[in-house]
This record gives C-alpha cells, sequence and structure tokens, in this order.
C-alpha cells in the first residue's frame, strides 16, 4: 500500500469522543500521517476514507454502532483496513478477544504516544 | 270593810245583768240575821268541828274542802252547804278570776260540785264586791243559770274569805225550805269558818301547787325517760349497727363495754372484753401515748376530747388507723363513752392516690415525660416535677417566661409563648409543638409538646400539655438515619462497582485527551521552528479535557460521598443529567437507547440530591439489567420528569424489559430479594426507604406493552418540620 500523493499515510480515527477527534489527529499530522476523525461508525462508512485508509483507529464502545460492529461490516465489505482498537473501559477481558477478532491492537485509554506508535507501525506492516 | 265596799261599787253590775232580771236588792234579806231570834251558840260542837277540820287539814288536805263543807252543814244544820272559789290559772290569764267554782259541796246540792257561777254576775261575785256576808233568797230571780240547780235554795248565807288580803273565794249555807231561818248565830260561825277556809285554801293552794310541781316534774321526768329511752333506742341502734366502733371505758385504762365494730376493729373478742384484758392502755402503741395523755387532759378539763387520728395495736400485733373521739359521762368523773372509726380504707384509699400519683411520676419520669398546664385567666403556671427535671430546674420554683428563657433555645419559641400565641390567635385550640432547650453547659435537648385547651367549670381557658423530651429518640432517629445512609453507601458503592468499567470510560476519555494533546504540544514545541499557534491550541485543550477529569471525578466523588442526610433545594432534572453523564457508557455497553423527556421548568424539590441521584441511578442499571436479555426489540430506556399534579415532582424509568408478575410489585422493594444473578437486592429497597424519607413515594408499574416502570414522587419546597 502506498502513501497518499502528499507521501503521508491515510490513518482514520472513528471514536465519539470529541477529545480523541481534536488531539489525535494532531499528533498523528505531527509524526507524519494524514489523519481524518469520525465521530461514529455510520459516519466513517459514509466517507471515502472507508477506501482510502491505511489504518483505522477505532474506539470499542460507541452509541449506533460499535467498533468491533464497524470490525464486522468492513470485512462483510471486504475493506481489510487494520485496525488499532481504543477503549476508555479498563476492562482487560476485551483485549484477547478483539485480537483473536483480527484486530492489530488494542489500546487502553490513555495510551502513551510510544504505544501508539508501536501499533501503527505493526498496522503499517501488516497493511 | 265598809270602805271597800263602796271602791267596789264602782263596778258597773248592771250592765251585765240581764232585763228583766230581779234587781239586787229583792234578792238580799242580810239586815234580817240580826232581827230574827239567834240560837244559842254550841262551842263545844263548833270545836269538835274545828279540831276534826284541823286534823283533816294534816291528814289529808286533799279532802279539806269537802270536810269544810261538811262541817258548815253539820254546824248550820243547813240543807246544802259548800264553797265557791276564785278560778286561778296562771298559764291562762283571761280565765284567771272570771268565774267561781265549786270544788266541794255538802248536802244536797253535793250532785252539783264541780259547777260554777260568774265572777261579776252571781251572788259570789256580789259578796266580793260588797267585802261583806250576804243573805240572799232566791236569788235564782236574778241570776236565771240558777234556775235548773235544784233544789231552789230558799235562802243562802254567802261568806267571803281572803287570802294575803284578797278575796278568794266565799263558803255557803243553803236553806231550800222554811225549816228553820240563818240567823246572827249562823252570820258568827260562818265568819268563823271562813277564816278557817282561808286557812285551808291557802293549804290547798300550797298542795295544789307542789302537786302541780310534782306532776309537771313527773311529767319532764317522763318526757326525759321517754326521750331516753328513744335515745337509748337511737344509741342502741348505732353501737348495733356496728358501723362505728363504740366503747365504753374508764380512765383508770378500762374497756368495759365495746360493740363488735370496735372488737372487729382490733381483733379481739367478747371473751376478751368480758376478761379484762382489753384496756385501751394497752391498745395504743407506745409513740401514740402522748396523744392518749392530750385526750385525758382535754376529758379532764371539759368533760370531752376532740376526735383526733391515732393508731391501735391489734391483737395480733398489726396496726389500724381510727378516729377517735369521746366523752366522760355526765357526773362521772372517770367513766366515758368513744367512738372509734377504722380509716384503714381512707388510709389505703390516700395511699393508693399517693401510690397513683408516684406511678404517673415514675411514669412521666421513665417516659421522660412532663406535663403542663397553663390558667389563661390567672396566668398560673403549673409543672409536673419531671418537668423540672428535664428543664434542669428546682422542683417548685414559679415557671416564668425569664424563667423559660434561662433554658428554652435562643432560636426557638418556648411552649408558654407558642400557648398564648395560640390563645391570641384562636383563643385556644389544640397543637403540637416542638421546640429545643439549651441547657447551661450548651447541651440540647429537644422536646415535643402535645397541648390540649379545656375550659373549666367556670368557662376558663386551661391549656394542659404533655412535654417529652424526645432528645433520646432523636437521637436514635439520628443515627437510624446514619445507618440507613451507611446502607444506601453500601448499595451505591456496590452499584457504583457495578458501573466501575462505565466510571473508568469516563475518566479515561479526558485522560486520554489530555495525554494526546500534551504529546502533540510538546512535538509542536520541539519543531523547528516551533509551531506555537498549536501548541497553544493543544495546551488549551489540555486544560479543558483536565477540567473535564476533574467533573468526573468530582461528581464520581458526591456520588460515593458517605455523608449525612441533608435538605436542600433540588433541581431533579440536572440530578438526572450528572447521573447519566456517569452511567452513558454503561447504557452504551448495554445497548440501552435511552431517551430523556425532563419537564422544562421543574419546581425544584426538596432533599438530598446525593441520596436522590443514588435513587435515580439504581433505578437506570436496575431498568438496564431488566433489559438484558431483550434483543427482539429496542432496549429502549425513558426518563421522564414532570410535576406530579400535587405539591410534589415525580420521575420515572419506564424499559421495554421483562417486566415483573403482578404479585411481585412490592416483593420487589423488600431487601435482599432480587431476581438477578448479580447484586445484593437491596436497591429497590433502599431507594424506597430513601424515597420515604423524603416523604414521598415509589412504586412500580407494569407497562402497556414489556416492561416496567418505576416511578417517585417527592414534595416541592421544604418539609413541614418545626423546630
Amino acid at each position: 500500500m502506498n502513501p497518499e500523493p502528499s507521501g503521508r499515510f491515510p490513518v482514520a480515527i472513528v471514536d465519539d469522543d470529541e477529545s480523541v477527534r481534536e488531539s489525535l489527529p494532531d499528533l498523528l499530522l505531527e509524526f507524519g500521517f494524514a489523519a481524518q476523525a469520525f465521530a461514529s461508525a455510520e459516519e466513517f462508512l459514509a466517507s471515502d476514507w472507508v477506501r482510502r485508509s491505511r489504518c483505522l483507529i477505532l474506539d470499542v464502545a460507541m452509541p449506533g454502532m460499535s467498533g468491533p460492529d464497524l470490525q464486522r461490516e468492513l470485512r462483510r465489505r471486504r475493506q481489510e483496513i487494520p485496525i488499532v482498537f481504543i477503549t476508555a473501559r479498563g476492562d482487560e477481558t476485551v483485549r484477547p478477544r478483539l485480537l483473536k477478532e483480527g484486530a492489530v491492537e488494542c489500546l487502553f485509554k490513555p495510551f502513551s504516544e510510544a504505544a501508539l506508535l508501536a501499533a501503527l507501525d505493526t498496522a503499517l506492516r501488516v497493511a | 270593810m265598809a270602805e271597800s265596799a263602796e271602791a267596789r261599787s264602782d263596778v258597773p253590775l248592771e250592765s251585765s245583768i240581764p232585763a228583766g232580771a230581779a234587781p239586787l236588792e229583792s234578792i238580799l234579806c242580810t239586815e234580817e240575821l240580826h232581827r230574827r231570834p239567834s240560837r244559842a251558840p254550841d262551842y263545844e260542837k263548833e270545836n269538835r268541828a274545828l279540831v276534826t277540820l284541823v286534823s283533816a287539814l294534816a291528814d289529808s288536805p286533799g279532802t279539806i274542802l269537802q270536810t269544810l263543807a261538811e262541817t258548815i252543814l253539820e254546824i248550820t244544820q243547813c240543807d246544802s252547804a259548800g264553797l265557791s272559789l276564785l278560778t286561778r290559772d296562771g298559764k291562762t290569764p283571761d280565765v284567771c278570776g272570771k268565774r267561781f267554782y265549786w270544788p266541794a259541796i255538802a248536802g244536797m246540792w253535793n250532785p252539783h260540785a264541780g259547777g260554777g257561777t260568774p265572777r261579776n254576775f252571781g251572788a259570789c261575785g256580789d259578796v266580793l264586791d260588797q267585802n261583806r256576808t250576804l243573805l240572799f233568797t232566791h236569788f235564782e230571780r236574778r241570776y236565771p243559770y240558777l234556775l235548773p240547780v235544784i233544789p231552789a235554795a230558799e235562802e243562802c248565807l254567802l261568806v267571803p274569805f281572803y287570802v294575803a288580803g284578797e278575796a278568794v273565794g266565799t263558803i255557803w249555807a243553803i236553806m231550800h225550805n222554811d225549816r228553820r231561818k240563818f240567823d246572827a248565830e249562823d252570820d258568827r260561825v260562818m265568819a268563823s269558818l271562813g277564816k278557817f277556809a282561808s286557812s285551808a285554801y291557802q293549804a290547798l293552794i300550797h298542795i295544789e301547787d307542789l302537786k302541780i310541781q310534782v306532776s309537771e316534774r313527773e311529767a319532764a321526768e317522763a318526757e326525759v325517760r321517754e326521750l331516753a329511752r328513744g335515745l337509748e333506742a337511737k344509741i342502741r341502734r348505732l353501737v348495733e349497727a356496728n358501723v362505728v366502733g363504740i366503747v365504753m371505758w374508764n380512765l383508770d385504762g378500762a374497756i368495759t363495754e365495746a360493740n363488735d365494730a370496735f372488737l372487729r376493729m382490733v381483733q379481739f373478742d367478747r371473751a376478751d372484753l368480758a376478761s379484762g384484758r382489753l384496756r385501751w392502755t394497752d391498745l395504743t402503741p407506745a409513740e401514740w401515748r402522748d396523744h392518749d395523755e392530750r385526750a385525758v387532759a382535754e376529758l379532764m378539763a371539759t368533760g370531752v376530747f376532740q376526735p383526733f387520728e391515732k393508731e391501735y395495736l391489734r391483737k395480733g400485733g398489726s396496726r389500724v388507723s381510727v378516729l377517735l373521739g369521746g366523752a366522760l359521762f355526765e357526773g362521772s368523773g372517770n367513766d366515758g363513752v368513744a367512738f372509734v372509726l377504722d380509716l384503714s380504707d381512707q388510709r389505703r384509699a390516700a395511699r393508693a392516690l399517693r401510690r397513683s400519683e408516684a406511678f404517673l411520676a415514675e411514669g412521666q419520669r421513665l417516659s421522660q415525660m412532663g406535663s403542663f398546664s397553663w390558667r389563661v385567666a390567672t396566668d398560673e403556671v403549673t409543672w409536673s416535677e419531671e418537668l423540672y427535671r428535664i428543664y434542669e430546674l428546682e422542683v417548685g420554683l414559679p415557671v416564668t417566661l425569664k424563667v423559660l428563657r434561662t433554658r428554652v433555645h435562643p432560636d426557638d419559641v418556648s411552649l408558654l409563648e407558642k400557648m398564648k400565641m395560640v390563645e391570641r390567635a384562636r383563643g385556644g385550640g389544640d397543637f403540637e409543638w416542638q421546640y429545643r432547650l439549651m441547657m447551661p453547659d450548651h447541651s440540647i435537648k429537644y422536646m415535643h409538646a402535645v397541648a390540649h385547651a379545656t375550659r373549666d367549670e367556670e368557662g376558663q381557658l386551661e391549656y394542659m400539655a404533655a412535654v417529652q423530651d424526645v432528645t433520646a429518640r432523636r437521637r436514635s432517629e439520628e443515627a437510624l438515619a446514619k445507618a440507613r445512609s451507611e446502607l444506601a453507601h453500601v448499595a451505591r458503592v456496590t452499584s457504583l462497582g457495578v458501573m466501575t468499567a462505565s466510571i473508568a470510560h469516563e475518566v479515561n476519555q479526558p485522560l486520554s485527551g489530555i495525554v494526546t494533546n500534551a504529546s502533540t504540544c510538546l512535538r509542536m514545541l520541539a519543531a523547528d521552528p516551533p509551531n506555537l499557534d498549536g501548541a497553544r491550541e493543544t495546551a488549551r485543550r489540555t486544560i479543558r479535557d483536565g477540567h473535564r477529569a476533574s467533573e468526573v471525578i468530582s461528581r464520581l466523588r458526591r456520588l460515593a460521598a458517605k455523608k449525612e442526610a441533608d435538605t436542600e433545594p433540588v433541581d431533579l432534572n440536572e440530578a438526572t443529567r450528572e447521573v447519566i453523564a456517569l452511567s452513558t457508557s454503561e447504557l452504551q455497553r448495554r445497548r440501552v437507547i435511552l431517551r430523556l423527556e425532563l419537564a422544562d421548568d421543574l419546581p425544584p424539590a426538596s432533599g438530598d440530591r446525593v441520596q436522590l441521584q443514588q435513587v435515580i441511578l439504581n433505578l437506570l442499571l436496575n431498568a438496564a439489567d431488566a433489559m438484558s436479555g431483550v434483543d427482539d426489540r429496542p432496549r429502549l430506556l425513558v426518563v421522564r420528569t414532570e410535576p406530579d399534579g400535587g405539591d410534589g415532582v415525580s420521575l420515572s424509568v419506564q424499559d421495554s424489559g421483562v417486566g415483573f408478575a403482578p404479585e411481585d410489585g412490592e416483593r420487589l422493594f423488600e431487601a435482599f430479594y432480587t431476581t438477578k444473578d448479580q447484586g445484593m437486592g437491596i436497591g429497590l429497597s433502599v431507594s424506597r426507604s430513601i424515597i420515604e424519607r423524603h416523604q414521598g413515594r415509589l412504586w412500580a408499574t407494569r407497562s402497556e406493552g414489556p416492561g416496567a416502570t418505576f416511578t417517585f414522587t417527592i414534595p416541592l419546597g421544604q418539609p413541614a418540620t418545626e423546630a
């Protein structure tokens, strides 16, 4: 997979939490990614980022379609985008389940910069 | 004599004499006596007669007048002889001297004894008027009332006699035919007999007076005897009725007679009495002897002793309280009678009264309940002892507003003041009043009074109040509230535990923002050239997310805080939103679709915000639990607030879950009743107790479709509690 014409890898972010949608794209830009945040799975599916994204940073719990729901939907659409799940719930049992379902990584909020970069690195290598 | 006769001649005799009667002169022939040949005096016969008379006077004064009449008959050889006496009746003065009566007649007129003639219209009266001996002939011609007195008097010789110069009667001799005529000798003998008659009369009067005295005395004695018999009967009745103890005694200490009532009282019997063992000196316990001595002294001085209370020793040694009064018999100086009343019943009644008063006082002490009365007209205040104790005031101290002010809490209105207010405002009426006392050591007592207005027999208003020290109750209520709040805390922490993940989510979201923004900010500053605008923006977001996190934390802290119940105005909408803010992610996780229907302009309710939020959270989690197995329909949860149509607001949580069986409607609220695998089943029970403490109500209704609705209502404004 190639990066964007800008030479930057496109990373989509789907999270109902506004502060994530505000902060994470800026950080990813600093790291040299192209980033776009969506407030819901439905919003993401309606955009062209479904095709463009080289990585999806996806919140687990969201109103309406949840992160895993979106994962299943993308698999159904054969849009296999590497997914890094992020979750604010401290439930450790969710991680192995998500990894088993094919997620690249599952990060618990708040996650460190290093953990995020490591996950993205893995995702890009998968991609 | 002549002068006296002249004086008497003034009496208008004629006026009383019927017209047509013969004049007095026509029936008088007194002068004839000295013209007629006089027989020789027979002194021997005369002396014999006088001796007979004198001895008769000595031997049988009762018949002296009859003897005198017979003597006249004998000496004058006449046909009838007798006496006329003026009536004397001290008791009827109008009768006194109005008539002559004939106490004794001898001879032919003897059957007429007991008869008599008028004082002022008859021969006897004429004799007394003229104050001399008169000789009448056929006086019935002038005095026709004598016509039936037969045989008629041919001649009648009448001689007056006197006592102490006063004419009191006549003696007379009558010839009914011409067999012989009275002469001067008859005149002399009659005068002589007249003197005797005077003596006889005096003796007789004396005797009669004596007789009268005797008979009067006899009558009086009979009356006394009769009275005594009556009295005796009455006294005997009194003695035998045994209503009171009656005892006869002497000053030596003996009891000579006693009725059964007395014997019963002291538990002795008749044999004891008969044997003389029963002595009043022995019946008296040592400490009462001085009372006896005083009574004896009183008896000596006055003959009676006033009733006094004392004790007797019974035969068995026990004591009996008695009232004792008595007197010495008149003229005895040593013997007397006394009545004895058994006071045991009165003593028992008094004891019972004292005991019930003591019970009341004890009851008041135990219940820390005092009583209080205020007579409005006299401003008279009466307190029970317990009330003094509660107020820690000296018993009996006059209760004034000033005194009350030393005890009643400065912020509170005393009961007496409240009574006065109610009396002024409503003229009486019952009420309840709660106030506090602040004791000198600044400790607080909580008082609860129930006041009742009554009117006495004169229609005067009187307040009576039962005043209870409810401090202990208040403290236990507080302790209970604390326990309840601790239980609520346990429940809260339990439900928060359920929400740990949800809460972590709420906290982790902003933390995540903070970390990301901080990283970005550092990178922007480290760039060459540094992106200052970007750094500024990310720093701003960091701060904002920090606030957001701290808000979550403080909301959490508030909800989890273990604090005493507080009453404040609570905006139920805002409280609901706060709870939902903490539980959104939990509800999301459980795929619950939340719909808020919060009323605009909902008036604030009164209550403890945190406790109410605890209830709301419980209801939300319950609803979510109820819908956990629902997959065939939206897991719709509607939270609705609205005015309840009365003086309160209501909040309802409607789910589309499994609902509940009609018979479980109330069991839902029982502690430890649960249909769930997890949880202690105390959520709804605690919720209901919280709502009830808010004077509200929490209930469950089954929905039309699937699911249940839990609703509570709580009142607006400050709950009506008076302090």
